[in-house]
């Protein structure tokens, strides 16, 4: 097949996932709107962290950080009387100025130590929204104007999931994605080549907060109650990790297939088994780390059907011009 | 009031002098081995546990326990060095990171969910108390000054031993200059492999001592861990002295932090204090490579 019926199926293909995931709605009940929400809010995370996780090779451990203060600026916004428009966008203004400010001390880390220090970052975040207490409510969480938006929420998280894979895809084929590949390889010769590192590195932190602001704030808009620890706990700050580890970090599909694959399994296993979730996702990153620091996506399995479709690593370049 | 400043700075020290001790551990071992152990905070709350539950099933002194956990978790971290880390660190640069990322942390997790389930009750303290010295209008318990005195005497061993015993060279040797080490015969995997044992030990060792002043949950040792990553970056990799000092500068202000803010504010400091180096000293206090 050649390039452009490669991209004629792949067109249709999102097309006809496009529809069906249009018209869910009036077919499926909410049960299934919920988790296909849950779903992309996963994806969004799994997806928006590889961006700096894959690409540029820095492991932010604390990309749900940004989830949780879009979430709780977005809920403290609503209940300032705003619309939900306005309400995300401050979060996600918010959010990306955060971004901005810490990766000027955070980027003069690197390796273990980054991550260890954005991990930190997470309980900097649960301690303030502990005792920050006029602002966010303290422990005792913050609550948004209550209804029933379970439709809307499904639409937006399924959009935005869409459009973090459509940035995505558009960074890793573009002279910006080049530089952080190049930053992930070496990052001094990247830097004697001409690279502006510590700008792409600003940047690509302030691109992958912004996905995870927007889908913070839908999902306080849906669930209409937060507290610090469903925002900064340790689950929603590993699960995306994971997922991102186990379907393959730097590349499109990688998170995508490894969000599916663990959301799926949540489902069907965390409904039966009430305790040690932690336990097993601790045993899954030991799995991932010993046998499979590829993903998936890099087994025997996927990788020729990846390269097939254009969608693997071996990129080929059109007009960086 | 200087009353109050004076018990202040003995409580910040000791908790400092704890800090180093075990953030020593993990500067060895991510020196030698190449691999920041995030598991390590995990070490220090088993060592707690261990030593609480031999205070409390056998009546064994917290300070007989804080020597006898040291054999032990040497073999321990051994075990856990031959069975996770050696098949990680064959792999090439650039999967090692993530690899070792993931299966440090993917531990430290189990390892605290696993605790968090099978522990009943989850704040422990040790009931362990020795008469106080009163001086003048300052009382110190006479605990923390026997503590005090043990973690010196341990960081004086521990110095001599580095400085004069080839294992101890072969440390610091292999800290300074990889290649070198291996090119002037030094048995790396096995070096690598102890001192990782060394390391947890120290972190258990430095836990006896915390369940002694301080409560003991399953969820400490993650937020430790950040603590030791600030006290690695204040003082440097692989000095000794460097560790004690960077502790007690994380001591002191975490102490003096709950004392004019509260206490709810001193889990914050060990951030800030880590991103205030990055900003004014990125190569840390005494110089490290970033």
């Amino acid at each position: 097949m050649n390039r452009n019926g490669r991209r004629l199926s792949a067109l249709i293909a999102l097309a006809v996932a496009g529809v069906v995931l249009a018209l869910l709605p009036r077919v499926a009940g909410s049960y299934a709107l919920v988790w296909i929400s849950l779903l992309c809010v996963y994806l969004t995370l799994a997806a928006s962290y590889d961006i700096v996780g894959g690409y540029m090779g820095y492991m932010n451990l604390g990309h749900s950080t940004f989830f949780g203060l879009g979430a709780y600026g977005t809920a403290i916004l609503l209940n300032h009387g705003q619309p939900l428009a306005v309400a995300a966008a401050g979060g996600m203004v918010f959010t990306a100025g955060f971004a901005a400010l810490v990766s000027y001390p955070l980027f003069r880390l690197r390796g273990a130590y980054f991550a260890l220090a954005t991990f930190g970052m997470i309980s900097l975040m649960k301690v303030l929204s502990n005792n920050l207490r006029d602002l966010t409510g303290g422990s005792g969480g913050i609550s948004t104007p209550p209804g029933d938006h379970t439709i809307g929420a499904y639409y937006l998280s399924v959009l935005i999931a869409f459009a973090t894979l459509i940035v995505s895809y558009r960074v890793s084929r573009s002279r910006f994605g080049l530089a952080l590949f190049s930053i992930r390889e070496d990052e001094e010769v990247a830097r004697a080549f001409g690279t502006p590192t510590n700008l792409y590195k600003s940047l690509a932190l302030v691109i992958s907060s912004i996905p995870a602001s927007l889908i913070g704030g839908t999902y306080v808009w849906s669930v209409t109650y937060i507290s610090p620890p469903a925002v900064f706990g340790l689950e929603i700050a590993l699960s995306p990790i994971v997922m991102a580890m186990l379907g393959g970090t730097g590349t499109l599909l990688g998170p995508l297939l490894g969000a599916v694959f663990l959301t799926s399994c949540q489902e069907l296993l965390w409904t039966k088994l009430p305790y040690l979730h932690l336990t097993i996702y601790g045993m899954i990153m030991v799995l991932v780390g010993l046998f499979l620091p590829g993903g998936l996506v890099r087994t025997a399995w996927f990788r020729p059907e990846l390269d097939r479709l254009g969608l693997g690593e071996k990129i080929s370049y059109p007009d960086l011009s | 009031m200087s009353v109050d400043i004076i018990q202040l700075l003995v409580g910040g020290i000791l908790l400092g002098g704890i800090y180093g001790l075990a953030a020593f551990g993990l500067s060895i071992s991510f020196g030698v081995l190449n691999i920041l152990n995030l598991a390590h905070g995990e070490f220090l709350m088993l060592g707690s546990l261990v030593s609480y539950s031999a205070f409390v099933l056998l009546g064994i002194n917290p300070f007989v326990s804080a020597v006898l956990v040291i054999p032990l978790f040497v073999v321990f971290g051994v075990g856990f060095y031959l069975l996770l880390l050696k098949p990680v660190s064959d792999k090439p640069p650039h999967q090692l990171l993530v690899a070792s990322i993931l299966v440090t942390l993917g531990i430290s997790l189990a390892i605290e969910d696993l605790t968090a389930f099978f522990w009943e009750r989850p704040v422990t303290g040790i009931a362990y108390s020795l008469p106080a010295i009163e001086l003048g209008h300052v009382v110190i318990s006479s605990l923390r000054l026997s503590i005090l005195l043990f973690i010196c005497v341990l960081a004086v061993l521990l110095q001599a031993y580095l400085k004069r015993t080839f294992v101890g060279r072969a440390i610091r040797a292999i800290t300074q200059s990889r290649e070198g080490a291996k090119i002037v015969g030094v048995p790396i995997a096995h070096i690598s492999g102890f001192t990782f044992g060394l390391g947890v030990a120290l972190a258990a060792s430095a836990g006896v001592f915390y369940v002694t002043l301080f409560t003991v949950t399953p969820v400490i040792g993650i937020p430790l861990t950040v603590k030791y990553l600030c006290v690695v970056v204040l003082g440097g990799l692989g000095s000794l002295v460097g560790s004690v000092v960077g502790g007690l500068i994380l001591g002191l202000s975490e102490v003096l932090t709950a004392y004019y803010f509260g206490a709810e504010w001193s889990p914050c400091i060990a951030f800030v204090l880590l991103i205030s180096i990055l900003i004014i000293r990125p190569s840390g206090l005494f110089g490290i490579e970033g």
